[in-house]
């Protein structure tokens, strides 16, 4: 019926010339604006201009006190060579770096994929009694979390208890351990949550096709599930590194960057630059590297995403 | 299914298969035991030390007492919760009123660089807070903001970019053939958006709604620098004060952590039952 009709349509519209406004093209409604403007507004001055600022600020010497709190000056490049031959941003730099991937990518992905693997298998009971424990972990404000791993960490506290030795003092003997435990602690649930859903939306059918072909467990995990579960791999690595990376409530609660500077992950060294030790510019800056940081591991992973498809 | 399959079929082939499934049974139930025991343990702290009578960091078995939460709701600690309540609640309607205009915006309009606008709000939303705090902190300053409202608006704002997100994704789900029947009777946009495509895209608005009142309520660096004047100071804020503090009681610590975090837990769960129904829009169009 609509071959026949076609060709009557087609003639009539190339014979009357179109008047009017055209409607092949959509155009710009007025009525947008009045839609756009208090989000807008509210992101540009509270969020896109500070980010541009700090950038600014980070080639300055304001101050949080003294002369240079109002008149700041550019000093070029100043703040950056006191960066380059700063030992403990040096420090800070690795112990971010150990942090991110250490517990964040690495132990976070793993025990999460781990979890929602075995909770496909498990016990009814025992999935949903372990799957609600995770997800409660990631649900708790991060100050609740800090404080029940300060607890945990102190000689005589449920990690000291677990590793069999009461007398341990975690927080002093192994500082970045207690402090990336935590970290993962907080994570897993949300990456678990991710690998469940996908888990869940593998075709039963793919499965059942490799038990027929005689693939065993292992086989059926390295050539089914993982290559289907790549993508959502992907995505909570990305999303579990920035969570890792912004996390400056745990580990400032826990330790304030100490022992020394030994849990002085950039986050909790740029608050101490730029609001203990007054020196607003600086903080800044370590703040723009982190964002640069942060960006470099979203476009790794961009990139890792797409290569293979 | 595996195990029903080797069952009623005992055949040579595959015997071997029931030995195999019950060992990964057994490695899986081992797994679930032994996580489950390692993300119990530090919140068994909280419970036990919070109605404990002589609590301290270790963990031991309570003796039962609630007069931690006597303490942990006397004063200035229950004003420090009750200014959390403040904060969150400017801050969740900051962020989500203009969330809901910008993305049915979004969703509905012809927006000249739409893309590029969508892609750099993604990318705002993962840019570490910590970096605003100081740019913020010195606007802040200059304009003798630093107070509770403006640092609650900040807040709002911070989680903005996530919520334009979630809400625009809900709203595209949502069939454009309701709209056109409301526009037919004459409605004006706020009309359509508060009436037909807010009421069905709730799900999607609730979640952005509950994520925002989480993020604002969990937060503690923003309050922390933010917000100089101690009677104007969040929970998270008092915690810390109590954490830091040179005696500490591990009690009242513990009791206060829990009242903190109990809303946060109930807005999940509520979050997991919006979720679970699915997202229902069967109802709304026929044929």
């Amino acid at each position: 019926m609509t071959t026949t009709a076609e060709p009557v349509g087609a003639a009539t519209v190339g014979a009357t010339p179109p008047t009017g406004p055209r409607l092949d093209r959509k155009k710009f409604n007025w009525g947008t604006w009045p839609l756009l403007l208090p989000a807008f507004g509210l992101l540009l001055v509270l969020f896109l201009l500070p980010v541009i600022y700090s950038f600014y600020i980070g080639f300055t010497n304001l101050k949080l006190v003294g002369p240079t709190s109002i008149n700041f000056d550019f000093t070029g490049l100043e703040n950056v060579q006191r960066l380059v031959s700063d030992a403990v941003f040096h420090k800070s730099i690795v112990l971010t770096a150990i942090f991110v991937f250490g517990s964040g990518v690495i132990v976070t992905t793993l025990v999460a994929l781990v979890l929602a693997l075995a909770m496909q298998k498990g016990l009814a009971g025992l999935s949903t009694f372990a799957g609600a424990i995770v997800l409660a972990a990631f649900v708790l404000p991060p100050v609740t979390i800090a404080i029940v791993w300060y607890a945990a960490s102190i000689p005589g506290g449920g990690m000291s208890l677990l590793i069999g030795n009461p007398e341990a003092d975690l927080l002093n003997s192994a500082p970045m351990l207690a402090v990336s435990a935590a970290n993962a602690w907080s994570l897993t649930g949300i990456a678990m949550l991710m690998f469940g859903a996908a888990l869940r939306n593998i075709p039963g059918d793919i499965i059942e096709a490799a038990q027929l072909e005689n693939a065993g467990p292992w086989t059926r995990f390295r050539r089914i599930t993982l290559p289907l579960l790549r993508p959502t791999i992907m995505t909570t690595i990305l999303l579990v590194s920035l969570l890792s990376l912004a996390n400056f409530t745990i580990v400032y609660l826990m330790t304030g960057g100490g022992p020394g500077t030994d849990t002085m992950i950039l986050p909790v060294y740029a608050y101490q630059q730029a609001f203990r030790f007054n020196d607003l510019s600086y903080g800044a800056l370590i703040g723009n590297v982190m964002v640069v940081f942060a960006a470099v591991v979203a476009a790794i992973f961009v990139r890792l995403g797409r290569t293979d498809d | 299914m595996t195990d029903t399959t080797t069952e009623l079929r005992p055949d040579p082939a595959t015997e071997v298969h029931p030995r195999r499934v019950t060992g990964g049974k057994l490695v899986s139930n081992l797994v679930l035991l032994v996580f489950g025991l390692f993300f119990l343990v530090p919140m068994l702290w909280l419970i036990f030390a919070s109605v404990d009578e002589n609590a301290t960091g270790a963990l031991a078995w309570p003796t039962f007492t609630l007069d931690n939460f006597v303490v942990a709701t006397s004063g200035d600690n229950l004003n420090a919760l009750l200014n959390s309540v403040y904060i969150s609640v400017i801050a969740t309607v900051i962020s989500t009123v203009p969330a809901v205009m910008a993305a049915y915006a979004f969703s509905r309009h012809h927006i000249p660089w739409k893309g590029p606008l969508l892609l750099l709000i993604l990318m705002l939303s993962g840019v570490p807070i910590t970096i605003l705090i100081v740019p913020v902190y010195e606007q802040f300053l200059n304009l003798g903001l630093l107070q509770l409202v403006p640092a609650a608006i900040f807040l709002g704002v911070t989680s903005m970019p996530f919520e334009i997100w979630i809400i625009k994704n809900f709203i595209d789900a949502v069939p454009t053939d309701l709209e056109e029947a409301a526009r037919l009777e004459r409605a004006k946009t706020h009309q359509v958006i508060l009436r037909v495509v807010a009421p069905v895209a709730m799900p999607g608005i609730a979640a952005a709604t509950i994520f925002g009142f989480i993020l604002a309520w969990g937060n503690f660096l923003i309050p922390l620098v933010l917000i100089p004047s101690t009677v104007e100071q969040p929970a998270p804020v008092a915690l810390y004060g109590l954490l830091g503090g040179v005696f500490r009681q591990w009690g009242p610590l513990a009791a206060y952590s829990l009242l903190y975090s109990i809303p946060v837990v109930v807005l999940y769960l509520l979050l997991a039952r919006l979720f679970r129904g699915g997202f229902a829009l069967s109802g709304a169009i026929r044929g």
